[in-house]
């Protein structure tokens, strides 16, 4: 009877109940939005690897590195193998069709890294092809690239001398379940560059982005970042030599502030539909205030009327925040599919649903319990005289 | 002789208004019997609606005991007080006072789950109730879509649902037509009769009080007299078997 009870009220009033119902559906879909954008960017960095090393430029990350580094960062102890990465920085067709795109070392990149499997053509095919490239499942379904598929890109920062295009096959579409390697990127073979710009056939830097160390289990990663950086103090070009998740996190810093933005705005969103909840639970038990006089008097508890409101509120805004957790993981994919080419790929984590809930559940708690303790205290003589 | 429902030893209850201390019942003894109907009247300001919330547990004496149905009520907790009304009251209001989210049956039914009954047997109740108050046919019905005598039936068929031994009346016709009126006092008379249920009707008007078997006439909080009626010594000459 009671739950019958609370459905007829939340439905006495259909337009404020929907409007509310609205507000918390929009609220708690903003905070899960938000909350899955700063994990998102904040992704890379929980996920990195401690036994990968990344090594840079100590002026700045645009800086090249000389390959020649390379022999020598191997001799290091505790390196067991090495990756190159180098931003290539290419667009397909034209400008608005930008995605990430690195030039790696096939030998050593996919053994790099746990997590990243290949659901169409072989890694082997890939690595074998010199003129093959590895693209993410979520880049193959934005642009319909299957294996076979010529990509051609327009260098940007390395150009063909000849102003001609850069082609690439695809020969393999990797999933990646890792967020230190995004399902929106196409990897290629580094020495493609390297070749290009060596014969004159392209214009670009002639050095490597980011050295991949990978470490040998259980070696020291402070003691190799120290060898590695003391290996170049005097140059030709000095490095800077940082854990995997250090790295990552200077994408993040770039940001400035904007994580922090947009924990603020959930919170200020929070507060709203907190007030827009309390404000409506309150003429709910200001309009029922004689019913609820008839209820006591028929002998229902203090406590069934505190209840009643209680529940009311509770379930207006868990009701709503299902639908808005429904809604933040609807569009998941396609923002996946749009912002995951700029930066990495956007999840909406079981987390981040679950803390939508809790939210939703806090809302209709704490705007629910003013309302609720206001009719429990009333008397049901003192509820007779009123108006309502 | 019997065991007085309603027993009532120098009950008094004040109100304060801004400085002022407003004596409602002052030292009021009063007894009435099981199975009586009785009409309460008096000037406004009397105590009439105060001695009826407080017989119904829904109001406490400032002093003095207030026995009914058997309970020390000046001795019970908020929730026992509850309990006790769920168990032993129906109210009919003035202004019928009926749960407008509710159709006609759920309104009667509504009491009922706070009894230990199955759902089907307090919907068997409740269509009973109505029945009983000639509201069969406007069961599914929403107070909105009532007239105001179905609807102070419907409140009727809800104070009798859970069977109560005492029904508290406050001015059960005052929002009514005359025919209207007259159909519930007719009922209510019923219920007397047939149920032998006892009521206190809190009334103004002379003709709804001659449906009751007597009348107990408030002034200033204090006990005027009791007056019983044609329909009162009428019973008295033919004893119920």
């Amino acid at each position: 009877m009671q739950v019958r009870m609370v459905w007829r009220n939340l439905l006495a009033h259909k337009l404020r109940t929907f409007l509310t119902f609205g507000a918390i559906v929009l609220a708690v879909f903003l905070l899960c939005f938000l909350r899955a954008a700063v994990r998102t960017l904040e992704g890379g960095v929980e996920a990195a690897s401690s036994n990968r090393l990344m090594v840079q430029s100590a002026v700045s990350l645009f800086q090249d590195l000389p390959l020649a580094y390379e022999n020598k960062m191997r001799a290091v102890p505790g390196v067991d193998w090495i990756c190159k990465w180098q931003w290539f920085g290419g667009v397909y067709r034209e400008r608005s069709n930008f995605f990430a795109q690195f030039g790696i070392d096939p030998e050593t990149f996919l053994r790099s890294y746990r997590g990243v499997d290949m659901v169409d053509g072989t890694y082997e095919e890939f690595a074998q092809t010199k003129t093959g490239c590895l693209i993410g499942k979520g880049l193959a379904a934005s642009y319909g690239f299957g294996v076979g598929d010529d990509i051609p890109l327009i260098g940007t920062i390395f150009t063909k001398a000849d102003g001609s295009e850069w082609r690439f096959t695809v020969k393999a579409i990797y999933e990646s379940t890792t967020p230190v390697i995004d399902n929106n990127t196409m990897f290629f073979h580094f020495d493609v560059l390297k070749d290009a710009v060596e014969s004159g056939a392209a214009r670009g830097p002639k050095g490597v982005g980011v050295y991949m160390l990978r470490l040998d289990d259980g070696a020291s990663p402070e003691s190799v970042m120290a060898d590695v950086d003391t290996l170049f103090e005097n140059g030709p070009q000095r490095v800077q030599t940082t854990t995997e998740a250090e790295f990552n996190r200077q994408f993040v810093t770039m940001l400035g502030g904007v994580p922090k933005l947009l924990g603020a705005i959930g919170i200020a969103v929070l507060f709203a539909i907190f007030f827009a909840v309390l404000n409506t639970m309150l003429m709910a038990a200001r309009e029922r205030t004689r019913s609820n006089g008839i209820l006591k008097a028929m002998g229902f508890t203090d406590g069934y009327v505190f209840r009643s409101l209680l529940v009311e509120s509770i379930v207006l805004a868990l009701v709503g925040g299902v639908v808005g957790v429904i809604l933040v993981k609807l569009v998941e994919a396609p923002v996946s599919q749009s912002i995951g080419r700029a930066i990495g790929g956007f999840r909406v984590e079981t987390s981040t649903m679950v803390i939508g809930m809790l939210l939703a559940l806090g809302i209709g708690l704490a705007a629910g319990i003013v309302p609720a303790w206001l009719a429990r205290r009333i008397e049901p003589v003192d509820a007779f005289r009123s108006d309502a | 002789m019997n065991q007085p429902i309603i027993d009532l030893e120098g009950v008094c209850r004040s109100y304060e208004r801004g400085n002022e201390v407003l004596q409602v019942l002052d030292h009021l003894d009063l007894e009435m019997q099981r199975g009586t109907f009785y009409a309460l009247m008096g000037p406004s300001g009397s105590g009439k609606t105060t001695l009826l919330n407080l017989i119904g547990g829904l109001d406490r004496p400032d002093t003095g005991r207030l026995a009914v149905c058997g309970e020390e009520l000046q001795d019970l907790s908020s929730s026992e007080l509850a309990r006790w009304r769920a168990d032993n009251v129906g109210f009919v209001f003035q202004g019928f006072n009926l749960l407008p989210v509710l159709t006609a049956l759920e309104n009667v039914e509504m009491p009922l789950s706070l009894t230990p009954l199955s759902r089907s047997r307090r919907r068997a109740q409740a269509e009973l109730a109505l029945e009983l108050v000639g509201l069969k046919d406007r069961m599914q019905h929403r107070p909105r879509e009532l007239s105001g005598g179905q609807e102070q039936r419907v409140a009727i068929a809800r104070a009798i649902a859970t069977d109560p031994a005492l029904i508290l009346a406050d001015e059960p016709t005052g929002d009514l037509d005359r025919a209207s009126a007259d159909q519930v006092l007719e009922l209510l008379q019923k219920l007397n009769d047939e149920l032998e249920k006892t009521i206190l009707m809190v009334t103004h008007d002379p003709r709804a009080a001659d449906h009751a078997s007597a009348i107990v006439h408030l002034d200033k909080g204090r006990l005027g007299s009791i007056e019983t009626t044609t329909r009162g010594a009428m019973q008295a000459a033919q004893p119920r078997s």
